[in-house]
């Protein structure tokens, strides 16, 4: 066995490669966007035949895998777990159809919200789905059960989710390896009636699901990842699951040895477990990272009269943000150490958020657009959304009114116009325009509403560290020009401070014209100026199109 | 034994990378650890943390509790006060004294030092500028690693290693600048110590080395008797607070003292 230094993503990651996948597939999002880039640069250091990509967004990641899984091979798909939203439809009925080749979503749950919008609990989705959940509690783990996720896939046939968590998928350890088993051969689905969910298969196919649910229920039941310690009767007891189980153990020590105890790694919940630990306790506290999963059913959302359960329903467990030693500590009423203490230290500590690099572009486009909001009605809005320029709401730029999920600048815009706000503003980037917003553009250019998108072009996902954009430069203004936007009112200007008085003046005809406008604002990301040009090559590469090889050659072609 | 200790700073400070030192030398030294860190601020210079738990028995929690940690290792002087719930009472800070002033609201630095410098516990170096010395201006990190060495349950050659392990492949100039660096932190460690063993109070002892210039072996002990006299007369405080407000490195050399008076 060899052991390395890895995150929880990177065991992740080795896991899915040592259980032999085939593919895998992902959207970047922290805290999961490692799983995918470890698998990538693995793969090239090593040779190996697996494939893959940065997909356009999470749902073709999923579908992208199934169609991996139809095939008998194994595929891991990697997301945050706001990404499990966007690939909830194929997610809930890949259930009922069931897998064939190991089909496994590793998805990062971020509760205190480090990076994201939510702190949404994956393990809902899973039981929503009626699908196993594999919940890792260290490094170790999340590399093991990654590995058995691809067996329990195939054996049960059912895609089974890996949650993970921030703490664990961004915190390294020493995680033993083992040997990496073969990929599968292709062995495509025998009966193609299996992933053909028209009515009359899908009620079948979801009749297995419901009678999957016993032997599911029994390899919970069966599994070390599930661990019983029945104390002594009428002694207190605790659930806990994933990494609560390390806080609980920091927190407690030697004292929990005291408890009756089921620690949860493997859902669906064991109940046979759950109901002898009942038995045995006089009362149950109930530690788990994320929502009262767990909480709610054992307490049956405080119906449940027999013995007290205290946890996150009841205020014993913080119901906000990451647990922490300390937090259960509180729980549990021991004593917290004291920390060097200092004199009104909260007076010298100015935040230090993330903040637009020197030279960003949309810094530009930011300034620009600033300027034309004041020439209009006061009560102008500017829809935002999800990348490094949602930090255009913050000092000193202000500059946009909303950021609620990818994709949803432009649905809002048009939803703002037709309330009233005419010209309505909306501003994207190019990664976030072909994950989910395009779509939008589509309704807005059906109806020609009065909506002015702004597209921040940087040629790449900056926000998550650089992944490509699935699109950009010319062949997003044709792509814009497909969705049916007027080509007149597609304009392209070079966010630069030396040209504001030209795009100025763009901007301001546009904002005159009563319809739909495209304002595209192309410039690189300064940060990833070399991930770019590597992309563009690649991609050029890919196409065996190379610059000047066409008569009309631009020289800027991807 | 338990060792929780907090990394700091800014991103692109390279925070994560002493991270990466630390744990290579926790295996090396047969111990478990677990390595929490903050990812994504990096290019766009917000604070990033790291900790470290390194322990004899296997680790628990990922995090810190409150009051657990026995040292915090910053490359910038605000962020060295933002974990400070972290520390223990008898916890030390290691910090570079150079504000990375990437915001509008920066702290008053006179009060912030003055604060800084009354803690019990605290070595501050002039990593930039030592690090500039060094020949390597990305290395303040490397430099401020190398003052805190001392404090980890790591064994020195075994940091040294890691550190080279991480820059072969820039060539043989930057490794070199980079043990420099590393030495030179730990020159100033060294030197701090002695200062504090000849009875110098610890606030005049870390005043005096966030200015000194240090070099990559440790300073001679006439040099260290000499300010420890200086700094141990009535108006040491004085002479203290003047090294401190200097703008450049000062010579460590043995005449300054009395040539500052
Ligand atoms: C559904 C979903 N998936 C992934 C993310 C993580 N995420 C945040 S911003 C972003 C990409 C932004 O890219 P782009 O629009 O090109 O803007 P840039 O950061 O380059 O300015 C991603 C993937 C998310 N917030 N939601
Ligand atoms: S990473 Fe690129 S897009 Fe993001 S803030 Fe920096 S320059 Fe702008």
């Amino acid at each position: 066995m060899t052991r390395e230094i890895l995150l929880g993503d990177e065991a992740v990651a080795r896991g899915a490669l040592d259980a032999g996948i085939s593919a895998a597939y992902a959207y970047p999002g922290t805290p999961s966007t490692e799983i995918f880039q470890t698998i990538q640069a693995y793969v090239k250091q090593h040779q190996l035949d697996v494939r893959g990509l940065w997909s356009t967004n999470e749902k073709v990641a999923l579908e992208e895998a199934i169609g991996v899984s139809y095939c008998g091979k194994r595929a891991l798909v990697a997301m945050k777990h706001v990404g499990l939203n966007v690939a909830a439809d194929p997610f809930m009925n890949v259930a009922v159809s069931g897998a064939w080749g190991g089909l496994v979503l590793a998805v990062a749950d971020d509760p205190s919200m480090h990076s994201s919008q939510n702190e949404q609990d994956s393990r809902y989705f899973a039981d929503f789905a009626q699908v196993p959940c594999l919940e890792p509690a260290d490094q170790q783990q999340a590399y093991e059960m990654t590995r058995e996720a691809f067996e329990l896939s195939e054996k049960l046939r059912v895609p089974v989710l890996v949650r993970l968590v921030t703490r664990l998928a961004h915190s390294r350890a020493l995680v033993g390896l083992s040997e990496r088993r073969p990929q599968n051969e292709t062995h495509y689905v025998d009966d193609p009636g299996l992933f053909t969910l028209i009515p009359s298969n899908a009620r079948r196919a979801y009749a297995k699901l419901v009678d999957k649910q016993a032997g599911l229920q029994r390899y919970a039941e069966e599994n070390a990842g599930n661990v019983l310690a029945l104390r002594g009767e009428g002694k207190p007891g605790i659930i806990v699951c994933g990494v609560a189980w390390n806080y609980l153990r920091e927190a407690l020590g030697e004292a929990v040895d005291g408890f009756n105890l089921l620690r949860v790694g493997v859902y669906p919940l064991p109940v046979k477990k759950a109901r002898a630990l009942l038995d045995h306790s006089s009362e149950l506290t109930i530690v788990e990272e994320g929502y009262p999963f767990i909480e709610r059913f054992v307490s049956a959302l405080g119906l449940f009269r027999e013995k007290p359960v205290k946890g996150k329903l009841t205020g014993h467990v913080p119901r906000t943000g990451e647990l922490s030693p300390d937090a259960i500590r509180r729980t549990f009423g021991l004593p917290v150490a004291p920390s060097l203490e200092v004199d009104r230290l909260e007076s010298l500590l100015a935040p230090r958020p993330p903040r637009l690099c020197d030279g960003c572009p949309h810094g530009d486009s930011y300034r620009l657009i600033n300027e034309v909001v004041q020439e209009l009605a006061k009560d102008t809005r500017v829809m935002g959304d999800i990348g490094c320029y949602a930090l255009g709401y913050l000092k000193p730029y202000q500059a946009i009114h909303s950021c609620v999920c990818m994709g949803s600048s432009i649905g809002m815009a048009i939803g703002a116009a037709h309330a009233g706000i005419s010209p309505s503003l909306c501003v994207i980037g190019d990664g976030t325009f072909t994950h989910s917003g395009m779509a939008g553009l589509l309704d807005a250019a059906r109806e020609d509403v009065n909506v002015k998108v702004f597209i921040l072009d940087n040629s790449i996902v900056a926000m998550t560290g650089g992944q490509p954009s699935s699109l950009s430069d010319e062949a997003l203004v044709d792509l814009v020009a497909g969705l049916g936007v007027k080509r007149p009112h597609i304009r392209v200007i070079t966010p630069l401070a030396n040209k504001k008085a030209e795009n100025l003046a763009v901007v301001r005809e546009e904002l005159a014209h009563a319809g739909l406008s495209v304002i595209i604002a192309r410039r690189p990301c300064v940060v990833y100026a070399k991930e770019i040009k590597q992309q563009q090559r690649e991609r050029a590469a890919a196409h065996h199109h190379h610059a000047g090889d066409c008569a009309d050659c631009t020289g800027s072609c991807p | 034994m338990k060792f929780d200790l907090v990394l700091c700073g800014v991103g692109g400070q390279g925070v994560l990378t002493t991270a990466y030192v630390l744990d290579h030398a926790a295996v090396d030294a047969g111990l478990y650890f677990k390595q929490p860190e903050v990812h994504g601020m990096a290019q766009r210079g917000g604070a990033v943390s790291a900790q470290l738990r390194i322990s004899d028995v296997p680790v628990s929690s990922d995090v810190i509790s409150d009051g657990g940690a026995s040292l915090i290792i910053s490359v910038e002087p605000m962020e060295s006060l933002r974990y400070l719930q972290l520390l223990r009472p008898d916890g030390w800070i290691v910090t570079d004294v150079t504000p990375l002033k990437n915001i509008a609201d920066y702290p008053d630095l006179t009060r912030l030092y003055q604060t800084l410098f009354s803690l019990p516990h605290v070595l501050a170096v002039d990593a930039s500028r030592l690090a500039a010395k060094a020949g390597v201006m990305k290395a303040p990190n490397i430099v401020v690693l190398g003052a805190a060495a001392s404090l980890l349950p790591l064994a020195v050659p075994s940091l040294e290693k890691h550190i080279a392990a991480l820059f072969a492949a820039k060539g043989e100039r930057v490794q070199t600048a980079n043990r420099k660096a590393f030495r030179m932190g730990r020159a100033a460690s060294r030197f701090a110590a002695a200062l504090t063993e000849r009875g110098v109070p610890h606030a005049l002892m870390a005043r005096v080395v966030a200015r000194l210039d240090f070099d990559e072996t440790p300073a001679p002990v006439p040099v260290v008797e000499a300010w420890s006299e200086r700094l141990l007369k009535p108006d040491g405080a004085d002479l203290a607070a003047r090294v401190l407000g200097s703008h450049d490195l000062v010579p460590l050399d043995a005449r300054l003292p009395e040539a500052l008076a």
